[in-house]
């Protein structure tokens, strides 16, 4: 037995597959679905797998090569990060400071059996994950992918030449009160792909890079050579 | 048997199962955190997630971010794939999609595209997918099927699922009562889905 509003729902299951519902129509619709009776949950199911079905036969229409470059983001951030901990251990430093001033939460954390995951695996799997990409002059993109709930984000160079000797790479956290360290990154460290956790953002606005002399500076000396908005 | 329509559908009817086991079979792999059959599952799908996500976001700056996203995504939840729900390639284009549709809704509703992009979205790329006979087939095969939707139906079909708009925006668009779209969005896919001989 169905009643009309049975059928009203079923009728939803096509927009609802196509994502062409809103968020609250969405929650809304799967509420009813959880409550309806058993044979109406089973058809909407069915009808939202046979859209989907067909929808993957058309992305055949669709597809497009992406571009080489992206290959290496998208395998860096999952592969166990290698050259990550030269460089990570200037960026401990800052990270001690934060976990002193997270108190008990801190404390919280510690009491769990198996806390394992890292801040990169937090960082991909929070809800707000955002990702940015740009050019370093010279060659090479900088990605950022980051969570404002996390606080931290993941930074992976591909193809960004050495800095010369002499110099370093050196990366800024920009807020209100201006550029803060936020470490540097050595001839030694930078390889074809190379991945660094940036474990405090707070309210950054920005990550900005320059180069600059011997092991960096306290303040950016040079003028930015690019800047990834974290927004 | 649909036999007078067989020639027409043979691609996909023939290819798609071997090839969806071996998806399924990556993705299992995935959940185990296995590097290697992360890039094979990215190699063997990133056509169709990123061409898929670039129809929706027409930016490719956008799409690179979000084809990033979404196999991040995959990598931290394809233990949450049910082979008993769907094809695993539905499965990824499914979040493909619903990323790139909450984006380009996100974007409406700031309404500002700032200049980041810009650099990102200079590089080109090769824009050619992998020109293989199969690959043309397949094209040309939902190409002939779309053509055989009415004009009403394809058109609020590609409203809503490739321009993000909700059925309520379409009808809106289309001056038509929701009824209307919602039985157009309905047959639409019914006719769709027996052309290309989904099962």
């Amino acid at each position: 037995m169905t009643d009309p509003t049975d059928f009203e729902l079923l009728e939803l299951a096509t927009p609802y597959a196509l994502d062409a519902v809103t968020d609250d129509e969405r929650a809304v619709i799967e509420r009813r679905v959880a409550a309806a009776p058993r044979a109406v949950a089973d058809a909407f199911h069915s009808e939202v797998r046979t859209v989907r079905e067909t929808m993957t036969a058309v992305s055949a229409s669709t597809a497009l090569e992406p571009p080489a470059h992206l290959r290496s983001q998208v395998l860096a951030v999952v592969a166990k990060p290698k050259r990550q901990f030269p460089w990570r251990k200037t960026l401990l430093a800052a990270a001690a400071a934060v976990v002193i001033g997270l108190g008990a939460v801190g404390v919280g954390l510690a009491l769990r059996p198996a806390q394992t995951q890292s801040t990169a695996e937090q960082v991909f799997a929070a809800h707000d994950v955002h990702t940015v990409s740009g050019q370093i002059p010279g060659g090479g993109t900088a990605t950022v992918i980051f969570s404002r709930n996390k606080n931290a984000g993941v930074l992976v160079m591909n193809d960004v030449p050495k800095p010369k000797t002499g110099t370093v790479y050196q990366m800024w956290l920009m807020n209100d009160h201006g550029p803060e360290s936020a470490g540097t990154m050595d001839a030694q460290q930078v390889g074809p792909s190379t991945t660094a956790v940036l474990p405090d953002l707070r309210n950054s606005t920005a990550l900005a890079f320059t180069v600059e002399p011997g092991t960096g500076s306290a303040e950016p000396t040079t003028p930015i050579i690019a800047k990834l908005p974290l927004t | 048997m649909t036999t007078g329509r067989r020639p027409l559908c043979y691609g996909a009817m023939t290819r798609s199962p071997q090839v969806d086991e071996d998806l399924a079979a990556l993705l299992h792999r995935v959940a185990d955190q296995d590097a290697d059959a992360f890039a094979a599952l990215y190699d063997r799908t990133r056509a169709r997630v990123f061409g898929l996500v670039t129809r929706v976001v027409c930016d490719r700056g956008y799409s690179e971010e979000i084809t990033q996203e979404v196999y991040l995504q995959v990598w931290q939840n394809a233990a949450n794939f049910d082979p008993d729900a769907g094809s695993a390639l539905a499965w990824l284009l499914t979040l493909a999609h619903r990323r790139a549709v909450d984006r380009v809704r996100a974007e409406q509703a700031a309404t500002q595209r700032d200049s980041r992009y810009a650099t990102a979205t200079a590089e080109r790329a090769a824009d050619v997918v992998a020109d293989s006979a199969i690959v043309r087939e397949e094209r040309r095969q939902v190409a002939e099927c779309l053509d055989s939707l009415t004009d009403t139906q394809r058109e609020s079909i590609e409203l809503a699922y490739y321009a993000g708009l909700t059925y309520s925006q379409v009808s809106e668009r289309l001056s038509a009562n929701l009824a209307t779209i919602k039985s157009r969005m309905r047959d639409g896919l019914r006719a769709l889905r027996n052309c290309l001989g989904v099962p």
